[in-house]
């Protein structure tokens, strides 16, 4: 089973991709609402790809992903971002997120992207 | 049960509130620093999930009116807007109109949102910051501001392991006071006690109530792991679920997780035919698995049952046979119950080859000391061609047990409620020698029975456990207990009561004595063993 770890300093949004990612089979191994925590559960619970929401209370999800990335490059990391910040996203696809996924996201285009990012052993 | 659209609002309307407040927090605290880059990066990541998540679940004024104020502060973040005092009034509004709409989403006869409001934020969004002077006076219509707190709060599982113990700790406090009571025999001070004794049990309640989830959480996961798995064996397989509204602790579930995943790799890799093999046995193509659960006294029952081609018996004394758990002659006289129990035996694996779910090495042993680690019992039922039942019975709670108190040469001892099957008093010409064994016949089936003066203070070179002489008096009061569909009764010198206790580890150095799992302090203040019956039933095969 593939394991998850995510990442989104709300609540209601960790439990919204937690129980789409459980109900399709796989196991969300840590919940993170911040990047300190974020960056904790990344390296203890070695998850295969982590969904890093890019605004959080304490740094940016960038710099979040930038300590990932430094630590074990080949976690994959996919980015949950807002409609308008373009930017940031682009930025992190520079940084070696492999995708990425806005909000108010469907369940299908989740888990579309999810299986993808885990396929796709390439561009790790 | 609630559905997950309700759960989801629930939560959704406890976040949104937490933001609310915080909101109006930091916005007072703007009006004294307008310029401080960390409250203003706080303030718009606020109104950014609040804006996520109401989108996400449909409350579109709440997304919009969150959409306009996280504009605004983007532009006061950017210096292209100021602070002023007007466009501080309009903000408050809308803030104030952010808790409005939240706390009347249920309020059908909500109307509309000021609009007078709502020009006034498009006016400092569209950047008019000339025209600030244009913003209207808002009538102040939150005249009755209600403080309102939300009622749903998220808490980590440590924080009530340790509210656990403490209670643990507080129940054997409690039995001492009580007994002291009793003791001093001062009406005052017993009713007193008898009052902690509720207030202690009602906490002990809520706080094993405050941990339980539905074994949905965990039922839930497995259509999703059955198809997979399935695919990878290219079967076809049904999976019927029921009793996911059963509630049960928490850790308890997070335990018997990896047990549960184990037998269903096993039940589909291993138990069911490939759909070929079932129509020519004139089955359904598709193999049928069903994992129920429900409750049973104190008791959590699941059954986990496939309808494949059942366990082979002749297979598994084999096996047994190979790998020198059991001699030939021994493996011939076995029932089939027994025979069965050899399957939980360590090292035991009856898998004829490696695939990708059901690995070799790991056998039904593994999930046997899951289930023993939490107190709970395993059994099995399998008929061949038919199919395959675990039946797996849990405790609801880890800290606190029911077990019932007998005395052993002065000593107090407790048996958790979960191993014993009943109690009863045999005359000592009932009991027959049998090798180096006693037993008797308990509703004709023939029971081993272990004289526990002997086995537990008898020096091992001179321990008789066959030799009836050794028995003293001629009733003998045996506690029938049930490990492993293995019967043993358990002769004891008194039987006292049954009472909840909470069982301590043992602590070095007697941590490495076998018989024994743990320990409680009763309310006289003597100190109670309590007996490991997995550990005992070992012991007494081994000395045979």
């Amino acid at each position: 089973m593939k394991r998850i770890l995510v990442v989104d300093d709300s609540f209601y949004m960790r439990t919204m991709l937690k129980n789409m990612l459980t109900d399709a089979g796989y196991e969300v191994v840590g919940e993170a609402p911040n990047g300190q925590t974020a960056l904790e559960l990344a390296k203890s619970t070695k998850p295969d790809l982590v969904t890093l929401d890019v605004i959080l209370p304490d740094n940016t999800g960038l710099d979040v992903l930038k300590g990932i990335k430094s630590e074990q490059p080949d976690m994959k990391v996919i980015i949950v971002s807002a409609v308008g910040q373009e930017v940031i996203v682009n930025e992190a696809i520079e940084y070696g997120a492999l995708a990425y996924i806005v909000k108010p996201f469907s369940e299908e285009k989740v888990l579309e992207v999810v299986s993808k990012a885990l396929q796709d052993d390439t561009k790790a | 049960m609630k559905s997950r659209e309700e759960e989801y609002k629930e939560i959704f309307v406890a976040e949104a509130l937490e933001y609310y407040d915080a909101l109006n927090r930091h916005i007072s605290e703007l009006e004294r620093k307008p310029q401080d880059d960390q409250i203003l990066a706080e303030v718009f990541r606020l109104l950014h999930n609040l804006k996520a998540n109401a989108k996400a679940i449909g409350y579109l004024q709440i997304s919009d009116v969150s959409h306009k104020l996280e504009t605004a502060f983007s532009l006061i973040r950017n210096r292209e807007l100021t602070f002023s005092d007007e466009v501080v009034t309009v903000l408050f509004d809308g803030i104030d109109l952010l808790g409005e709409l939240i706390h009347n989403i249920d309020n059908e006869n909500y109307g509309e949102a000021d609009p007078v409001l709502l020009r006034n934020l498009d006016i400092i969004v569209d950047n008019l910051s000339d025209s600030t002077i244009e913003l209207a006076k808002v009538q102040k219509y939150n005249t009755s501001k209600n403080l309102s707190l939300s009622d749903l709060i998220y808490i980590q599982i440590k924080k009530l392991d340790h509210l656990m113990n403490l209670v643990g700790e507080l129940m054997i406090d409690r039995d001492r006071i009580i007994s002291i009571s009793r003791e001093l025999n001062n009406d005052e001070l017993q009713n007193v006690s008898s009052h902690l004794y509720r207030i202690t049990e009602d906490l002990q309640y809520s706080v094993m109530d405050a941990r339980l989830v539905s074994i949905g959480t965990l039922f839930n996961k497995f259509p999703r792991i059955v198809r997979d798995i399935a695919a990878a064996e290219h079967k076809e397989v049904d999976l019927e679920l029921a009793g996911q509204d059963i509630q049960i602790d928490r850790n308890i579930l997070q335990i018997m997780t990896d047990s549960l995943l184990h037998l269903m790799r096993n039940a589909i890799s291993h138990g069911l035919e490939k759909p070929e093999e079932r129509e020519k046995k004139g089955k359904p193509r598709a193999g049928r698995v069903s994992l129920t659960a429900q409750n049973d006294r104190e008791n959590v029952l699941i059954r986990f049952s496939d309808d494949g081609k059942g366990i082979d018996l002749k297979q598994v004394k084999n096996t047994a046979i190979e790998r020198q758990l059991v001699t030939a002659d021994v493996a011939n006289d076995l029932s089939e119950v027994d025979a069965l129990s050899l399957l939980f035996e360590p090292g035991f694996s009856t898998a004829k080859e490696v695939t990708e779910f059901s690995g070799r090495g790991v056998g039904l042993d593994v999930v046997k000391n899951a289930i023993d680690s939490i107190g709970g019992r395993i059994s099995i039922d399998s008929k061949q061609g038919k199919g395959t039942t675990f039946t797996l019975r849990l405790p609801t709670s880890i800290a606190v047990k029911g077990a019932l108190l007998f005395e052993v040469d002065e000593i107090f001892y407790a048996i958790p409620l979960i191993h014993t099957e009943q109690v009863v008093s045999l005359d000592k010409d009932e009991l027959h020698e049998v090798g180096s064994a006693l037993v008797t016949d308990i509703l004709g089936e023939t029971v081993t029975v272990v004289y526990l003066h002997e086995l537990l203070n008898a020096d091992p070179s001179d321990m008789r456990l066959g030799d009836k002489r050794r028995l003293k008096g001629q009733v003998q009061n045996i506690i029938i207990v049930s490990y492993n569909n293995r019967k043993l009764g358990l002769i004891v010198d008194k039987l006292y009561r049954q009472q909840d206790i909470v069982v301590k580890p043992l602590r070095k150095p007697l941590d490495t004595i076998d018989l024994y799992g743990g320990v409680t302090l009763l309310g006289t203040g003597k100190v109670c063993l309590v007996l490991d019956v997995p550990a005992i039933t070992r012991f007494y095969v081994n000395k045979r």
